[in-house]
């Protein structure tokens, strides 16, 4: 779906802003462009979106060069949601629907009540104007707007920013879904979370490089002690004791009295993220 | 899609209650040229100074102030630039102006000699068919329309589009299945529908419908040219300004060294060599001309048109690019 070779960008003589990058997406892959801010994410992903243009190095999109791509048919295979919710903040969300609806052919377009349906927006809200929604009702509207052409290629940067863990897990689902239709899916996030119960793969970029890329579990494998940390109850006192993964096929060897919990020592993505670009997640 | 975008803008018109302001100033303005301009504002009669050291004009009107000296006679214009100076000494009265209008008016000139002959039957030569009252409607008329279109017109386009850049939604239109361009031609085409009504209606209100029908098709062509130029400079600088308060700033540049000059040159004796280098002279004066129903019929002007809003059109487009692409 994405093939990426040898990009670079830059915004000026001295602003090269990415470095050579290479990687592929396939189609119904939910690939993860993972990177702190000013890491190059944005740029890669408006190279990608057809907005940016001048880049060094070979993109397809769909089979074809991104700097030959008719726009119009490219922009029509296309949804994306931005890093904040822009709307029409005088309109409905209804009126905001049907005007960026318009612009794709009416046979590719969903049901706008369906969509949001799904999304569980508040059907009180529907005739409101925007200017009056909560953040995340304007982030259910702006996924609305995203998927409402059927895309087949779904630019998703941040999707679960402003929403709360029942709105998240529901975005999640939602992505699911689309993956499961076959929608290829390029989501550029910080929530190490989704990326990690999203993607299929993921990338980490930083200072315009890639500088990691593979599934989320093999990259957490990659960089595990392989170690298990056992807390137990031993003569009425709550211990704990980090022992080798291997020495679990032996079963538990020292003494103990009651197992409390046994917790895997894997790095979780964000202590991934934090290796490989050097900076936390703020 | 043009439909569609055509919507959409409607409704942010109306939601910035842009034409409840033109209303109001279409109210506004009609009011003061019926009651006001109309009613109060007669000019006062000229003042003609004559300087006729042998008495060859025989019997005169006591209108005419007589002075002793060619100098006098220099004296009385620079202090009253409206007056009209004649010089009768060569016994053939010249007439005389003030040094910065000689070129104006054919009205003066003739009313200056017709006090020379104020006791036989004087016949005025007659240039065009307006009344005194409705020239003042036509000429009251123009100045307000220009200043419409450029105020209103092109602070109106500003309002609408800060909106969208403060929303976010400019840069949602780089990834729409459509020409960018639609999104500039269907605001421009707006605002130029809703000049164009306002201009017919003001010309239809103030100067009387079966005058306004001779001098339409004029007036909204000149009115069509000056929408063009205004909003797509109000684009421009809405995309290339941060913010309202800058854009405020460059109006008021725009009024001072746009319109104030040319409402000098056109409408005072102030005299400015350069003014014909000016493109807005030349369309308020376009304007003005079809408001008497002499339209400008020298293609060079129209020419110039044309080649302006198309350059500033490409300027508008490239900006509106540059907006597209920035960060949110």
């Amino acid at each position: 779906m994405i093939e990426v070779k040898n990009l670079t960008f830059s915004y000026g003589k001295d602003k090269q802003a990415l470095h050579g990058l290479n990687f592929t997406v396939g189609d119904g892959e939910i690939f993860g462009f993972l990177g702190p801010n000013g890491s190059g994410k944005s740029t890669t992903q408006k190279i990608l979106t057809g907005i940016l243009k001048g880049h060094g190095g070979y993109v397809s999109v769909f089979g074809q060069d991104i700097s030959t791509v008719h726009t119009k048919d490219f922009f029509g295979k296309i949804g994306v949601l931005f890093e904040f919710p822009y709307l029409y903040a005088n309109l409905s969300v209804i009126d905001n629907l049907k005007y960026f609806a318009s612009f794709y052919p009416a046979n590719q377009c969903r049901d706008i009540g369906e969509i949001l349906e799904k999304l569980e927006f508040k059907t009180d809200y529907l005739k409101k104007p925007v200017s009056s929604y909560s953040k995340g009702m304007r982030q259910r509207v702006s996924m609305a707007r995203a998927l409402v052409s059927s895309p087949r290629l779904l630019f998703l940067d941040e999707p679960t920013s402003g929403l709360d863990p029942s709105g998240a897990v529901l975005f999640r689902n939602i992505i699911e879904e689309e993956r499961k239709k076959g929608t290829t899916v390029f989501l550029t996030t910080h929530n190490m979370l989704d990326a990690d119960l999203l993607c299929d793969r993921v990338a980490f970029i930083s200072d315009g490089t890639i500088v990691a890329l593979d599934t989320p579990n093999r990259l957490k494998e990659q960089n595990s002690n392989h170690c298990i940390k056992i807390v137990y109850q031993y003569q009425g006192r709550r211990e704990e004791k980090t022992i080798e993964a291997s020495e679990l096929q032996a079963g538990i060897s020292f003494p103990h009295d009651e197992i409390i919990s046994i917790h895997s020592e894997e790095p979780t993505l964000e202590d991934m993220f934090i290796q490989y670009t050097g900076r936390g997640l703020l | 899609m043009i439909y569609s975008l055509l919507k959409k803008d409607f409704q942010m018109l109306i939601s910035g209650k842009f034409f409840l302001v033109a209303l109001g100033s279409l109210v506004l303005y009609t009011l003061f040229i019926h009651f006001g301009y109309i009613h109060y504002m007669h000019a006062e009669l000229y003042h003609v100074y004559l300087y006729d050291p042998q008495g060859t004009q025989g019997e005169t009107s006591d209108l005419a102030c007589p002075v002793a000296s060619q100098e006098e006679l220099d004296a009385a214009l620079s202090g009253d630039t409206n007056g009209v100076g004649i010089d009768a000494s060569s016994g053939v009265p010249e007439i005389f102006f003030y040094f910065g209008s000689e070129k104006t008016d054919n009205h003066r000139a003739d009313y200056a000699l017709s006090l020379l002959q104020w006791q036989k039957d004087y016949k005025a030569q007659v240039v065009g068919s307006n009344t005194p009252e409705l020239k003042q409607r036509k000429e009251m008329c123009c100045e307000l329309l220009f200043i419409e279109i450029i105020a209103v017109g092109f602070l109106g386009i500003a309002s609408v589009l800060f909106k969208e850049k403060q929303m976010g939604v400019i840069r949602v239109h780089a990834v729409l299945p459509c020409p960018k361009s639609l999104f500039i031609v269907s605001k421009i085409l707006l605002f130029l529908l809703s000049d164009l009504v306002f201009a017919a209606l003001m010309v239809v209100l103030n100067i009387g419908f079966p005058d306004a029908v001779v001098i339409l098709p004029a007036v909204l062509t000149q009115t069509a040219i000056l929408s063009l130029i205004m909003s797509l400079t109000g684009f421009g600088c809405t995309m290339m300004l941060k913010d309202f308060r800058q854009f405020s700033l460059a109006y008021l540049v725009i009024a001072i060294f746009v319109a104030a000059p040319v409402f000098l040159s056109a409408n005072t004796s102030v005299k400015m060599a350069w003014i014909n280098w000016h493109p807005f002279y030349h369309v308020y004066m376009g304007l003005k001309n079809a408001c008497f129903g002499t339209p400008a019929a020298n293609p060079v002007y129209y020419i110039c048109s044309v080649c302006g809003i198309a350059a500033l059109f490409l300027i508008v487009r490239a900006a509106f690019h540059r907006e597209m692409k920035k960060e949110g």
